[in-house]
């Protein structure tokens, strides 16, 4: 359902406000959303002056810093901090994108940071993933081959493997599906971008024997045929990928099979 | 389970880009052409039921206000045509780069206000 507004617990307000204290000439305002879920209040924005003079390049470097010399409190998820994990994806000056990538120059004015859109949030910039990872597991993201294991490579060609460009990049950080506004208001019924692309991922895959069903499962109208084109899905993937073609791919298999 | 937790911002946060823009506007261009259309049959049927139907709602016409709903309908039966003939595009696999469909975002949004120029300039330039 299509509901613009959110719910009254979902309500931001004004938070709190850290002043400077190194004394810095070069300060830029952070304002990040903050939730805690033992607090039982409505969710805040946090309001950080940092010293930009010693920050390192990236949005993940400036949550660090305030997490490391401003306020412990703050919670956020990253591991690899090289754009290959996925865990730090949040939605940074009204785009979907990956902290540890993104760099805060190409911010202008005050930065903001929120958790991924339309999520149920677990704390302050994490929110909850579990449908996505769901709707994942439906697609059954793994090879289906009946060749039994003869101890030998399986082998593809080149061009066959060509074919799997740009969808294997993926590393499932969902910044797409959270930008995309029919996953916003059917994230229940649509597969969403992410795991599309993943669903076209395996039906590309010339060593999979499954092609046909896995064309099926997907050609459920809702779970497919959600996509309006919006194209926000490729405008935030921030490993460059194409989610809005591979689901064009995908209907057109269906249209001409 | 039910989930008490509050939902992260969405649109209230998101920025637009030209591509979610002309989507929502053909969205929307699309339910106007609707009720444009019904006005129409409406119309069609008031004059079946006589000559002063015809004065009055010529009267309507020649006021700036259905001036307005003219050029009104014309650009927003251009917008859809338009944005229909990037969708028949991409129904064949093409213009999903990012500046591809930037690109066509754009010349529906010009385009569609070209043809109500030309369509409804027609009129005052014959
Ligand atoms: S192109 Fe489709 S999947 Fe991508 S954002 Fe738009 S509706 Fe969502
Ligand atoms: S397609 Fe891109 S944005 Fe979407 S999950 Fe994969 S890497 Fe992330
Ligand atoms: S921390 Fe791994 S992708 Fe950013």
């Amino acid at each position: 359902m299509v509901q613009i507004n959110l719910p009254k617990n979902s309500e931001v307000q004004k938070g709190e406000y850290y002043k400077d204290k190194t004394g810095s000439k070069n300060i830029r305002k952070v304002n990040i959303y903050r939730w805690d879920p033992s607090s039982g209040e409505n969710p805040r924005i946090d309001t950080y002056e940092v010293d930009m003079d010693n920050c390192p390049s990236k949005v993940l470097d400036l949550l660090n810093k305030i997490k490391n010399e401003i306020d412990p409190s703050i919670a956020y998820r990253r591991s690899c901090a090289h754009g290959v994990c996925g865990s730090c994806a949040m939605n940074m000056d009204g785009k979907n994108g990956l902290a540890c990538t993104k760099s805060h120059s190409e911010i202008k004015g005050d930065i903001n940071i929120y958790p991924l859109p339309h999520l149920k949030v677990e704390k302050d910039l994490i929110g909850d993933l579990s449908t996505l990872y769901k709707q994942y597991h439906s697609v059954e993201p793994w090879l289906k081959n009946s060749k039994k294991d003869d101890g030998k490579e399986n082998l593809q060609s080149t061009e066959d493997r060509a074919k799997l460009d740009g969808l294997y990049e993926c590393i499932m950080c969902a910044c797409c599906s959270t930008a995309c506004p029919s996953y916003w208001w059917n994230g229940d019924k649509y597969l969403g971008p992410a795991v599309l692309l993943q669903a076209y991922r395996w039906i590309m895959d010339s060593r999979d024997e499954e092609r046909k069903e896995r064309l099926k499962k997907v050609a459920d109208e809702l779970k497919l045929y959600r996509c309006h084109t919006i194209m926000n899905c490729t405008n935030a993937c921030p490993k460059g990928l194409n989610p809005a073609k591979a689901i064009a791919s995908i209907k057109k298999m269906l249209a001409t099979s | 389970m039910k989930n008490d937790n509050p939902l992260s911002p969405h649109i209230q946060i998101y920025n637009w880009h030209i591509s979610s823009l002309v989507s929502i506007s053909h969205r929307i261009t699309g339910i106007i052409n609707i009720i444009i259309i019904t006005l129409i049959c409406v119309w069609v049927s008031l004059l079946v039921l006589g000559n002063s139907n015809y004065d009055l709602i010529q009267k309507f016409f020649e006021t700036y206000f259905g001036k307005f709903f003219i050029v009104g309908t014309i650009w927003s039966f251009s917008f859809q045509a338009l944005c229909e003939i990037r969708h028949i595009f991409w129904d064949l696999g093409y213009g999903f780069e990012i500046k591809t469909s930037n690109i066509t975002g754009l010349l529906v949004i010009f385009g569609s206000f070209i043809l109500t120029i030309l369509i409804f300039g027609r009129n005052i330039i014959l």
